[in-house]
């Protein structure tokens, strides 16, 4: 397995927010957490990411264990976010944001290929890259937070509701854009209230409630399923 | 009211600028990125200056020997004093507070080593000033304002052109994201605080070289500079400066047109004017 998290316990202060979670991404994977507002989905990509502490559990990549490593030295590890909201750094450059995300060693020695890829990729970006990432519409400013992302190399891209906000076209153009991200070799973990999208681009689904995850399988499977089909497909 | 002293006072207030800039860098920095407002960094200017007041008077250690000795000093010094905000988990709103214990604690320090009384540190050249037509510019002054310009040039390009500048402005805007491309925000916050610390030591020098010292002449400064480092813009080092400038010819326009005891009214009733009116170079 490439990432492995094992009883994986989150809390916000006193707060729980996430029970024993377990999950598994193979190389080379798109894996979806699917589940309603709350339910823990954020906490559980954030944790990963190195960006929320767990009070328990483990979190290996590559057999390298995570969870008890300073947050900023995570990513040294080939994780990289595309966080709920994009969180930009709105007051910078397009060219700015993406040098940021390959600040750390291996990433910064091929910077400039790395922007390269991304321009290839998301060619609006090359003629936007001095523009202030703040004042981009709402899909271009995915794409600079996707961007910035890859920029880091990651060996999975953890991606928060990178749907949110935006036009059902654009959303479209997303989901095809993981897929070509995917085929580069690199797993995604990817959290989604946009179920049917989320299904139809996995290999492997979990569904997550009240912090603790629920069920998992082949999508085709959780889409058979009649209560996972009452719960949230409305049908 | 000749046109000369006109322009003599307005050259005065350009240069007194250079003071105002050079004190509101460092403040202007560690509140922005640092998200702490730092008032003992007037008291720690001070320091500086009796410092160097205190070696050139007495032992005849010329003022760019003693910066040279208390500019990395003062470096270390930010550290700790970094390091207790750290430890402490100090607030924005708290680290007023502690600092403002600080500057108390440092000017009874002051009073108690060198008294309350005003003291001038003479040196030979302190006089000195250059000629340009019917104008005088006092060198000293006009080495403030080049000091206030080139650490300002020098903070802009640190923050705007350099990968670590750009760390730690993107560390300021949004932390945690920061931390998960691998910006080790505490490591930069240490050295920022340290050069901050560092500026102080530089207000320093030229606040002994072209002022009269005492305990009391610490609180003075505080409205003023906070005046300019809000104008200039929290985090922008040369925006600091150009408000510096603005005020500081601002005030000595007053002082010669009006009247000297208006002066002070000065800053504050731009400082207001600018936020009720919030021109959008601001």
């Amino acid at each position: 397995m490439l990432l492995e998290v094992r009883n994986l316990h989150v809390a916000y202060g006193d707060a729980p927010a996430l029970w024993e979670a377990a999950l598994d991404i193979g190389a080379g994977q798109i894996v979806s957490v699917v589940g309603p507002n709350g339910a823990g989905k954020s906490t559980l990509i954030n944790a990963i990411a190195g960006i929320l502490r767990p009070t328990h559990g483990e979190i290996r990549i590559d057999g390298a264990e995570i969870a008890r490593i300073p947050g900023y030295r995570v990513c040294d590890h080939g994780i990289a976010i595309v966080p709920e909201g994009r969180r930009l750094f709105t007051h910078m450059t397009v060219l700015e944001n993406l040098e940021l995300g390959s600040y750390r060693g291996a990433a910064r020695a091929v910077r400039d290929e790395g922007i390269e890829e991304v321009f290839s990729l998301f060619p609006i970006l090359r003629e936007r890259q001095n523009q202030i990432s703040g004042s981009m519409s709402g899909g271009q400013q995915q794409m600079v937070a996707i961007g910035r992302a890859l920029m880091a190399r990651p060996r999975v891209l953890l991606m928060d509701e990178p749907s949110l906000g935006l036009s059902p076209a654009v959303v479209e153009d997303m989901f095809k854009i993981i897929r070509m991200i995917n085929e580069r070799g690199v797993a995604v973990l990817l959290v989604e209230q946009n179920i049917n999208k989320a299904l139809e681009i996995a290999h492997h689904a979990y569904v997550i409630e009240q912090g603790r995850i629920v069920t998992s399988g082949q999508p085709s499977t959780l889409l058979s399923n009649p209560r996972i089909r009452e719960a949230y497909l409305g049908i | 009211m000749s046109f000369t002293l006109l322009t003599q006072s307005a050259v005065g207030g350009l240069l007194l600028g250079g003071i105002y800039g050079l004190l509101a860098l460092g403040l202007s920095l560690s509140w922005g990125l640092l998200r702490l407002v730092n008032l003992s960094h007037f008291a720690l200017a001070f320091l500086g200056a009796y410092l160097i007041y205190h070696l050139g008077t007495n032992y005849g250690v010329p003022a760019w020997l003693s910066a040279l000795i208390i500019l990395p000093a003062f470096f270390l010094v930010g550290l700790a004093l970094h390091a207790l905000f750290v430890h402490f988990k100090v607030s924005e709103f708290a680290s007023m507070l502690v600092t403002f214990g600080l500057t108390i604690l440092i000017e009874s320090l002051i009073q108690w080593i060198w008294s309350a009384d005003f003291l001038k540190y003479e040196t030979s050249y302190a006089q000195e000033s250059l000629r340009i037509g019917p104008l005088y510019v006092p060198i000293l002054e006009l080495l403030t304002l080049v000091a206030a310009a080139v650490l300002a040039a020098a903070a802009w390009f640190g923050l705007n052109r350099t990968t670590l500048g750009k760390a730690l402005r993107a560390a300021a805007h949004d932390g945690p994201i920061a931390a998960a491309f691998g910006i080790n925000a505490k490591r930069l916050s240490y050295v920022l605080a340290g050069l901050c610390a560092a500026s102080a030591g530089v207000a320093g020098l030229f606040i002994a070289l072209t002022s009269t010292l005492a305990p009391s002449q610490i609180e003075s400064w505080i409205g003023v500079v906070f005046a300019v480092v809000i104008i200039g813009g929290l985090a922008n080092p040369v925006g600091a400066l150009a408000a510096g400038m603005l005020i500081g010819v601002s005030e000595a326009l007053t002082m010669a047109v009006v009247n000297p005891a208006w002066a002070p009214l000065v800053a504050f009733s731009i400082l207001i004017i600018l936020l009720l009116w919030r021109p959008k170079w601001l």
